[in-house]
């Protein structure tokens, strides 16, 4: 077993094993096509590009994943729901299902979806994009902002436990901090 | 069947900002307390620099009843009140002073006498329509020396604009007289700070740092600020934030005096034929208990002070605890407040870390600081801009009508801009109404089968004016520091669930229009006491929690001091 900063925290707290294993795989509930179909939603909402990663490539799919395997549980039918209601609309008016279809078929879905046309699923799109943001700017002790991509576009210097003088300057932008506060296996947030 | 335990002499509902202040006064006369919590003690590792965890999932917020009691709320007596969808209070030891943002002002002079002072200068026809407000029982002469125990004793950090009638224009010169400078200078200093100061004096204001009920230097053995800017809705790891968890409740454990029972739901205050008090029944673990006492302090959130009386129905009271008079849950005051003018900037502004209670403030436009003849609406509005800013709240920013909301244009506009944005925080004077009140929701209940509040609050005219009058002024400021875009969505409808929730139980001169004395203690049973925010009469244009601690350790003095007399 390689030495990694995990084993070696995990190590010194004396944390078993079994937790740390448990800690880093979190529970998902998705299947792989209810997942195509989300990756293919909010890699529309934030693409990749050359300013950086996407809503995919950080991890926001994993993210609401393990929100809607655990925190938001009850929420799941809802969503799936919408997931379906999504395909459903596609089939309907492009004869194939969403994830199968072009980005810039894909956007002119979301702009009917944003204008109306798809009344059922306005309400499905706002929370896809509310936990877009969550998963793309959280911390990614969730799942998301991975390698803190989300931090890095907005330019958050991260999050730490005591910020000096020089962190608050307008002028001279401080130093980005990226270390996870609360990753090695951490029982945060539950 | 409760059990009954020994009979103590103060027993305290809701260990909070007020009932946490209270009992440092009652255990240090050597009065046995004994206060029941709905929650825990919570401590510094339970509060996290996490967005997510704050301000997303609420996991410091969240108490452990607080859910199912979360207020009902309508417009009109007509419409079916619903359910709001998150709590504005929690259950812990030292309830919501734990995660506040720690603003801590005294209100101006003029909130305690809107009612002459209008008629004075401005006539009858200025009172608002439809406003039941009154002058307070006190001055704010009566309470100066309760404001300066409170920041004193907990700590506040700050710039006095107003010692004795020497006024300072590095502190807030609209302020009324003190006694003495604050105990702690204002939080740090910033490039933004010293920016929006310029800026306001540019555009003819008299700006001044917040005061805040935060640790700008070390104190009592704590520390200072850490300035990482997860204040807001977290509590404070490094116990910088002056909580009553960490400055006046640890004092009286000290005293041997204080007795306190963590998840105690308190479900009725029991009265004798007489209508006086005899002490609280509660449920912990699943057990029913009886505490007697020769005293009842009610301290919790104002939707539960009310909600407590009017579920507390006896012989001597059969609409409700004190309530003979039908005035329990009247005159209540959901605080129009709201960050309604938002500001777009052409370079960064790097708001991330910091406290909120980190800020700007502009009085000019606020209580009767200015001339209103011909304006339309009494009172006005302060306004604040300040730090802190969390990363998944600073994506969510407004486009300015430059971006779509979503796709690679919307993201190039939020890589930009994230850090370029703040908006301004307008709270205005805000009065009670006879539209405006508190009962029993008639469907809605909790897990023990109890009602829960529900909140009816009819339409306003005073208030959104002010809040306009107001909002323009924070444009003119906006717009003097060098922003490129400037927003005003108008706050026309108030608060419906609020967390600066006032009045309900408020304090008067007579029974028919109030429920509590001057000092406190009900007109209807002497032997109970109200404290926290549903005793106020109006609601200033700040936050409302060091006014409601000043008040709650006023009664608690009071009550020391004439003890034969309120508990014999």
């Amino acid at each position: 077993m390689s030495i990694t900063r995990r084993t070696v925290l995990a190590s010194a707290t004396l944390i078993p094993l079994a937790a740390i294993t448990k800690a880093q795989s979190p529970a998902t509930t998705l299947s792989p096509d209810q997942r195509q179909t989300l990756d293919a939603l909010i890699d529309r909402l934030i693409p990749k590009d050359e300013l950086g990663p996407g809503a995919v490539e950080a991890g926001v799919g994993d993210y609401i994943d393990r929100c809607l395997a655990d925190y938001l549980a009850a929420e799941k039918p809802l969503f799936l729901e919408g997931l379906s209601n999504l395909d459903v609309y596609c089939l309907r008016t492009q004869k194939i299902a969403f994830a199968t279809l072009t980005p810039a078929q894909r956007d002119a879905v979301l702009t009917d979806i944003e204008n109306n046309q798809a009344p059922n699923l306005r309400g499905f799109f706002n929370r896809v994009r509310r936990l877009t943001l969550e998963g793309m700017f959280g911390d990614p002790v969730y799942g998301g902002n991975k390698n803190f991509a989300g931090w890095d576009l907005i330019r958050y210097p991260g999050a730490k436990l005591a910020a000096g003088p020089e962190d608050q300057s307008m002028k001279t932008p401080p130093k980005p901090y990226r270390k996870e506060l609360y990753g090695a296996g951490a029982n945060h947030g539950h | 069947m409760a059990t009954n335990l020994k009979p103590t002499d103060v027993v305290v509902v809701g260990l909070g900002a007020a009932g946490g202040v209270a009992v440092l006064p009652l255990t240090r006369a050597g009065l046995k307390v004994t206060a029941l919590e709905a929650g825990s003690w919570m401590q510094p590792s339970d509060f996290k620099a996490d967005e997510i965890h704050n301000n997303v999932r609420r996991r410091v917020t969240t108490g452990t009843k607080v859910w199912d009691e979360i207020p009902t709320f309508r417009t009109s007596p007509d419409q079916q009140a619903r359910q709001g969808a998150a709590p504005t209070m929690m259950n812990a030891v030292g309830g919501t002073s734990i995660h506040y943002y720690a603003n801590s002002w005294r209100f101006h002079p003029w909130d305690f006498k809107v009612r002459s002072e209008t008629l004075r200068r401005y006539g009858a026809n200025a009172i608002p329509k439809g406003s039941t407000v009154e002058d307070w029982p006190l001055t704010y002469d009566d309470l100066e020396s309760y404001y300066d125990t409170i920041e004193y004793e907990i700590g506040v950090s700050g710039k006095a604009g107003n010692i004795k009638g020497f006024i300072n224009p590095k502190g807030n010169v609209f302020e009324g007289p003190r006694s003495r400078e604050y105990p702690m200078p204002p939080l740090r200093d910033t490039e933004f700070t010293d920016m929006l100061q310029a800026s306001a004096r540019k555009a003819g204001f008299s700006p001044h740092r917040s005061p805040a009920a935060i640790n700008s230097q070390p104190r009592d053995g704590r520390s200072p600020c850490a300035y990482h800017g997860y204040c807001d809705t977290g509590g404070c790891h490094v116990k910088a934030k002056n909580s009553t968890a960490v400055t006046t409740i640890p004092a009286a454990q000290k005293t041997k005096n204080l007795t306190i029972v963590e998840r105690a739901h308190v479900t009725r205050i029991l009265t004798d034929d007489n209508g006086k008090t005899t002490g609280a029944l509660y449920i912990k673990d699943g057990q029913e208990f009886f505490q007697p006492a020769k005293v009842v302090l009610l301290a919790s959130y104002t939707y539960e002070n009310v909600r407590m009386m009017l579920l507390s129905k006896s012989k001597a009271f059969p609409n409700g605890l004190a309530n003979n008079h039908g005035q329990v849950g009247k005159h209540y005051i959901g605080h129009w407040a709201n960050r309604e003018v938002t500001a777009l900037f052409p370079f960064d502004l790097n708001l991330w870390y910091g406290a909120n209670a980190q800020g700007v403030v502009v009085n000019n436009w606020a209580d009767d600081s200015f001339d209103h003849t011909g304006l339309g609406f009494i009172g006005g509005a302060s306004l604040t801009i300040n730090h802190e800013l969390h990363p998944i709240a600073a994506s969510s920013m407004p486009t300015f009508n430059r971006a779509p909301q979503w796709g690679a244009k919307w993201k190039k506009f939020v890589a930009e801009n994230a850090n370029r944005w703040v908006g301004a925080y307008a709270q205005c004077n805000s009065l009670p109404y006879e539209n405006t009140w508190l009962d029993l929701d008639p469907e809605v209940k909790d897990k023990l089968g109890d009602p829960v509040c529900r909140i009816t609050s009819g339409p306003k005219e005073n208030e959104p004016r002010a809040s306009a009058h107001a909002a323009a002024k924070a444009e003119a400021w906006f717009r003097a520091a060098g922003a490129i875009e400037v927003i005003t969505v108008p706050n026309t409808v108030g608060p419906n669930l609020s967390t600066h929730a006032v009045g309900g139980t408020r304090m008067g001169a007579k029974p028919e229009s109030s429920v509590v004395d001057r000092w406190g203690f009900a007109h209807e049973s002497p032997n109970l006491g109200i404290l926290g925010g549903s005793v106020l009469g109006t609601h200033g244009a700040r936050n409302p929690t060091l006014t409601i601690q000043a008040l709650a350790w006023r009664t608690a003095e009071h009550l020391v001091k004439n003890w034969k007399t309120l508990a014999g």
